[in-house]
């Protein structure tokens, strides 16, 4: 074993050997894996605050296809096209763009291999990418399955499959939903979904039902929700909770059939939105735990399992706060602030977060649930008295305007993002 | 956009104060929670966004804006829900922050 006088004639040489590595003057290197909401803000932020840092961001896709308002996508209410995002801008702000995936992390290494196997250091990482099906979860559903059965979870082709055969679907027909047990991507999602095909079919197939079979009794907006089915859409919507026998136990997709402990369903159109956990490289990098998920101390969103790696957006465990774009990208601001504040040697503060999710019950019909988070006790805790749900009764314009300002935070967040 | 005409260094600087809001006023110095303003009061101009624009704001409207919300004086979609979550020193710091910022 090496001396403590040795090992710190040894660290001083190694930092005269690399001065960039150790001097947070000359700037940090820092890698964000991931352009979505969290990762692109993440990157330009860094950029942003501390021009001397090299930020690199890992992304295999030269588009970016977003996710919120991707539903109205399936009402034939946008194109697929208005939800897509390149990165010039990123690049633009000095962020260095390499276009592949990240396959390996090493964490006391410092460095992440990208898929032609080249590595990349960094003095800190910060990990932003999103969701994966965690396939096998629900039994006969897998790739193969969601080429029939598809989750449209993950914006582009597989919504467009959705569109697809809902507009290939007889006038008549049964859509079914399935939606899982918490927690998921977008809580109020599936049935903001629910109501844009609701919508649609009221119009284009009539005679046709939609059924949500839920593994959950409480959802999100729920009372908002479900008013706003009876007033606009009365008979077409059916919810049928945990409780009531929703839990959706396994899918047979040749039949196009959704397996419960008491029936089974057989749809025209069925929509699986599947169990999902943090991204693959998180797990590969050693920041998920046994749930799946990534842990981390609610100031800088630095994992409790592997130091030196951030972990923000949909993979994180983020206490009170929802896996949601906007989430994402609050959280990528602070926690870019955060990094910043590290890599000079300084403590960062505690962060105040808001998170504000819009849905859309019908095109002029926009309903929310918002939220304010302060550390407290380790976690990101909810603020007593803030936030809550648009009002049950209402006056006026109010639900048009909520639907006016949910397309408004849509082009404001994706230009600070993308533009 | 204009500043795609620019020369680099002075385009960055630009578009540093445009994605923070930053002019005079760094973004590290943000105080809570006015990074997550921005996700709907952008410090850039949003062609067609009808969320009102507060950047370059008077501090003192910001802040009677946010108490107004917060006890109901003033009514609001969504403000009335996020003031709840801010104290009168932290609405103070971050309308200061927000007034600094270019119009
Ligand atoms: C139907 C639907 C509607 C939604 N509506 C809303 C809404 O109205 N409002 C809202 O706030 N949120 C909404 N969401 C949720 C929102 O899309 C997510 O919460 C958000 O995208 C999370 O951001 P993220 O950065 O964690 O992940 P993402 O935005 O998914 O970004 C992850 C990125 O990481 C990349 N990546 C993954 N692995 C690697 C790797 N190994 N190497 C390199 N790159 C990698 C991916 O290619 C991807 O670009 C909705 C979601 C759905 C499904
Ligand atoms: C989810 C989107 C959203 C977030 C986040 C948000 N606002 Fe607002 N803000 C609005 C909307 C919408 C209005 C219009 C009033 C209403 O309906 O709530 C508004 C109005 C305002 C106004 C009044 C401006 C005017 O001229 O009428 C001020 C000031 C303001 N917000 C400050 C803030 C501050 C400070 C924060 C952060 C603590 C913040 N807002 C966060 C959406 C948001």
């Amino acid at each position: 074993m090496a001396t403590r006088r040795t090992f710190l004639k040894l660290t001083a040489a190694a930092s005269l050997a690399v001065p960039s590595i150790t001097s947070a003057q000359a700037g940090g290197r820092v890698v964000v894996v991931g352009g979505g909401f969290g990762g692109a803000t993440a990157a330009r932020m860094l950029k942003a605050l501390e021009p001397k840092l090299t930020v690199t961001l890992v992304e295999p896709n030269p588009v970016f296809t977003a996710c919120p308002f991707s539903n109205n996508v399936l009402a034939a209410l946008r194109e697929i096209t208005q939800q897509q995002f390149g990165y010039d801008g990123v690049q633009k702000a000095g962020v260095v763009l390499a276009q592949t995936a990240a396959t390996a992390v090493d964490a006391s290494g410092k460095t992440v291999t990208l898929s032609d196997g080249s590595k990349l250091p960094y003095d800190r990482l910060v990990l932003s990418p999103g969701i994966d099906i965690n396939w096998g979860a629900l039994p006969g559903y897998d790739e193969a399955a969601a080429e029939k059965m598809p989750h449209a979870w993950k914006a582009g082709a597989q919504t467009v499959l959705l569109r697809q055969q809902l507009q290939a679907m007889d006038d008549g027909g049964l859509v079914v939903i399935s939606s899982p047990a918490n927690p998921f991507r977008c809580p109020p999602g599936p049935y903001e979904r629910a109501s844009l095909i609701a919508y649609w079919l009221k119009i284009w197939k009539p005679r046709s039902k939609l059924l949500i079979l839920d593994s959950k009794d409480a959802f999100s907006k729920q009372r908002l929700f479900q008013n706003a089915w009876a007033q606009l859409y009365p008979g077409l919507i059916e919810w049928v909770s945990l409780s009531q026998g929703g839990k959706v136990t396994s899918v047979d997709p040749s039949t196009l059939t959704f397996v419960t402990d008491f029936a089974r369903h057989k749809a025209a159109v069925g929509n699986v939105i599947p169990p999902q956990k943090a991204g693959a490289i998180a797990q590969q990098a050693g920041v998920a735990d046994r749930t799946g998920w990534c842990p981390v101390e609610p100031v800088a969103f630095e994992s409790t399992l592997r130091p030196g790696i951030h972990v923000i957006g949909d993979s994180a465990i983020m206490g009170g706060m929802p896996k949601s774009a906007f989430a994402a990208n609050a959280q990528a601001k602070v926690c870019a602030a955060a990094v910043v504040e590290l890599l000079a040697g300084r403590k960062p503060v505690d962060p105040i977060l808001i998170n504000t999710c819009y849905s859309l019950v019908a095109p002029d019909y926009g309903i929310s649930v918002a939220g304010v988070y302060r550390p407290d006790k380790g976690v990101l805790a909810d603020i007593p008295g803030a936030g809550g749900a648009s009002p049950l009764e209402v006056v006026g314009g109010f639900r048009g305007q909520e639907a006016l300002y949910a397309s408004s935070w849509f082009k404001t967040i994706t230009t600070e993002v993308f533009g | 956009m204009t500043h795609r005409l620019l020369l680099p260094a002075l385009a960055s600087v630009l578009l540093l104060a445009s994605f923070l809001g930053g002019g005079p006023v760094r973004a590290a110095d943000a105080p809570p929670g006015a990074s997550s303003c921005t996700g709907c009061h952008a410090s850039q101009r949003i062609p067609d966004s009808v969320i009102p624009r507060i950047a370059g704001r008077k501090a003192s409207d910001i802040v009677q804006f946010m108490r107004e919300y917060r006890s109901g004086a003033w009514p609001s979609s969504v403000m009335g829900r996020i003031a709840k979550g801010f104290d009168d020193q932290q609405i103070d710091a971050i309308a200061a922050w927000f007034a600094a910022q270019p119009e």
